[in-house]
């Protein structure tokens, strides 16, 4: 590449995102990472204290409950999720009567802060006034406290997020329009029916999506946080809680050091979990991945 | 077995309908309802009598306006400021050639990837060593970079589609580095800045918690941290709460409704490039 005469320019136009860059992704990755090696509290000296904090973290019940927590749902986002919204994008691709109402529809909620949908499902999980006793009182069946019990309180809050497929189904959605009719149209005259079609041109044709949306979908469940915060703060009984929780936990009781340990292991199982699942997922038959 | 499929078909769609729309139904409804007996008493149907003053009373007691105003301060500040720098960025990886453009754009977008959970307590530091906590200028910057990434990626795949011969003629005028940024690439990327800047704003408009971690006091506080507040202090007057939390949906769903096709086309971009 031959030296750009506007060399100059160019380092000054890339002086603004090398600051905001710098100071809000390099930095903190770093400084996550050197710290969660530390016992710091925020106010006296930070101390060295090796893989202390790991080990603490490691060793600790509620910790490895939050992991166990998050793989659930990793997994739940990964395979309920997005099979649900491959479900609904399939059908939205074939066009029927009202599909881009329904489109937009369906991807509203997305839209809406996790604090309003969290207030809203508080809500509705309600005991004594929310709607989802109200409606199974309707046929006869005895409602529960959802986010009160541990038996209900994690698959309420999962199936908060789960259900809403606006996201994953907009994007698989548009994978399936790159998908020539005419593959359809000679499957049509081979006498093959609607399912199949689906299963053998429109599934393997947008496999590479598949991969990506599951892989994001259980990074997301990986990391999160938000809803379990805002509606059962990790409780009955730790039964709800994550690591995000317990991150921001540590760092509310100044226990700096193995919040950072903590915010260190949600990076690495997060990478993990990316490049395990994009290796077992793509890596089986590739030979007949025609796209991507 | 065609009917059976067209019938599962619309009960799967319906299915979906329902989750997506009814419980946003039910809270607009439940806000306007007079207390909570008729809340337990009527709990699918429409209120006796709209009780319009459960807003007033959501306003007054949750102060509302001045949070509705730092809200607005913070997401448009932060879009501005993301845009402003998304774009020079973006404008010279698409549009100029220099050693390393492809190893700076993997990098900033990779940032994407990354948990921002995990970033709490540098955050926290961050934002105290530049003498920004409790102030809204900090959520101003960390919301604005934070998008850096996605905005990043969106607008150097749209610069990049922008035909050549348009800079070239330009340059021919006699239009210089800045210009041919401010006069030519800028006017034609205005779908990808609304995307883009769609994404931005609906993040900073929803953002909860940096919002708790970086502010303290009212003269900061933003609209989600202010429900939040308000539907732990209330917690015995529900249909208040409703009322509140209907106030904060509004936006972002008005936002939604001008520009649902820019957000749809946004992600239809990323998906089809995979």
């Amino acid at each position: 590449m031959k030296k750009n005469k506007n060399i100059r320019m160019i380092l000054l136009f890339l002086v603004p995102v090398a600051f905001l860059y710098i100071s809000f992704f390099i930095y903190p990755l770093a400084f996550v990472l050197g710290t969660s090696l530390t016992e710091w509290n925020g106010i006296t000296e930070m101390k060295f204290a090796g893989i202390d904090n790991y080990k603490k973290l490691l060793t600790d019940e509620t910790f490895l409950l939050s992991i166990k927590n998050n793989i659930i749902w990793a997994l739940s986002g990964g395979f309920i999720q997005i099979p649900l919204a491959t479900m609904v994008a399939l059908i939205l691709a074939r066009k029927p009567k009202g599909w881009k109402t329904l489109r937009t529809i369906y991807f509203l909620p997305n839209i809406i802060s996790a604090v309003a949908i969290a207030m809203m499902w508080k809500a509705i999980y309600n005991p004594m006034y929310g709607f989802l006793n109200a409606f199974l009182n309707l046929f006869g069946i005895e409602g529960h406290n959802w986010l009160g019990e541990t038996a209900t309180a994690l698959p309420s809050v999962i199936a908060q997020t789960v259900l809403y497929i606006g996201y994953f189904m907009v994007i698989i959605f548009a994978a399936t329009t790159t998908i020539p009719k005419s593959f359809y149209e000679a499957a049509e005259i081979d006498g093959c029916t609607t399912l199949q079609q689906e299963w053998f041109i429109t599934i393997p044709m947008i496999r590479g999506i598949l991969v990506t949306t599951i892989t994001l979908a259980m990074a997301y469940g990986m990391r999160h946080f938000e809803a379990t915060f805002l509606m059962t703060s990790g409780g009955p009984a730790h039964s709800t809680s994550v690591m995000g929780l317990i991150l921001y936990n540590k760092m509310d009781a100044f226990r700096l050091g193995e919040a950072n340990a903590t915010g260190t292991i949600l990076i690495l199982l997060g990478t993990v979990v990316i490049v395990v699942i994009r290796k077992l997922l793509s890596g089986r038959d590739a030979g007949s991945d025609s796209v991507q | 077995m065609k009917v059976f499929l067209n019938t599962l078909k619309w009960i799967i769609l319906i299915f979906f309908l329902f989750v997506a729309l009814y419980p946003l139904i039910w809270l607009l409804l439940a806000s306007f309802k007079a207390n909570n007996l008729e809340l337990q008493q009527n709990p699918f149907g429409f209120p006796e009598k709209w009780m319009f003053i459960n807003y007033y009373n959501a306003m007054v007691k949750a102060k509302l306006p001045s949070l509705f105003i730092h809200s607005i301060i913070v997401a448009f500040s932060a879009v501005f400021l993301n845009l402003l720098v998304a774009s020079m960025t973006s404008f010279v990886i698409s549009r100029e050639d220099f050693k390393g453009k492809n190893v700076l754009l993997t990098v900033i977008a990779a940032g994407i990837l990354l948990p921002i959970i995990s970033f709490m307590v540098p955050y926290f530091t961050i934002i105290q060593k530049m003498r920004l906590y409790d102030s809204l200028l900090a959520l101003i910057i960390v919301y604005s970079a934070i998008n850096i990434p996605i905005s990043v990626f969106l607008l150097t795949s749209f610069m990049g589609s922008i035909p050549v011969e348009l800079e070239e003629a330009a340059t021919i005028d006699g239009a210089g580095f800045v210009q041919r940024f401010t006069k030519v690439i800028i006017p034609l990327s205005q779908t990808g800045l609304a995307t883009a800047g769609t994404f931005c704003f609906i993040y900073s408009w929803n953002e909860f918690i940096m919002a708790l971690l970086l502010t303290s006091s009212e003269s900061s506080r933003t609209l989600q941290l202010g429900i939040r507040f308000f539907t732990s202090q209330f917690v015995t007057d529900y249909t208040a709460m409703y009322a509140a939390i209907v106030i904060t949906i509004i936006p972002s769903i008005v936002v939604y409704f001008i520009f649902h096709n820019k957000i749809i086309s946004g992600l239809t971009a990323g998906a089809v490039k995979g």
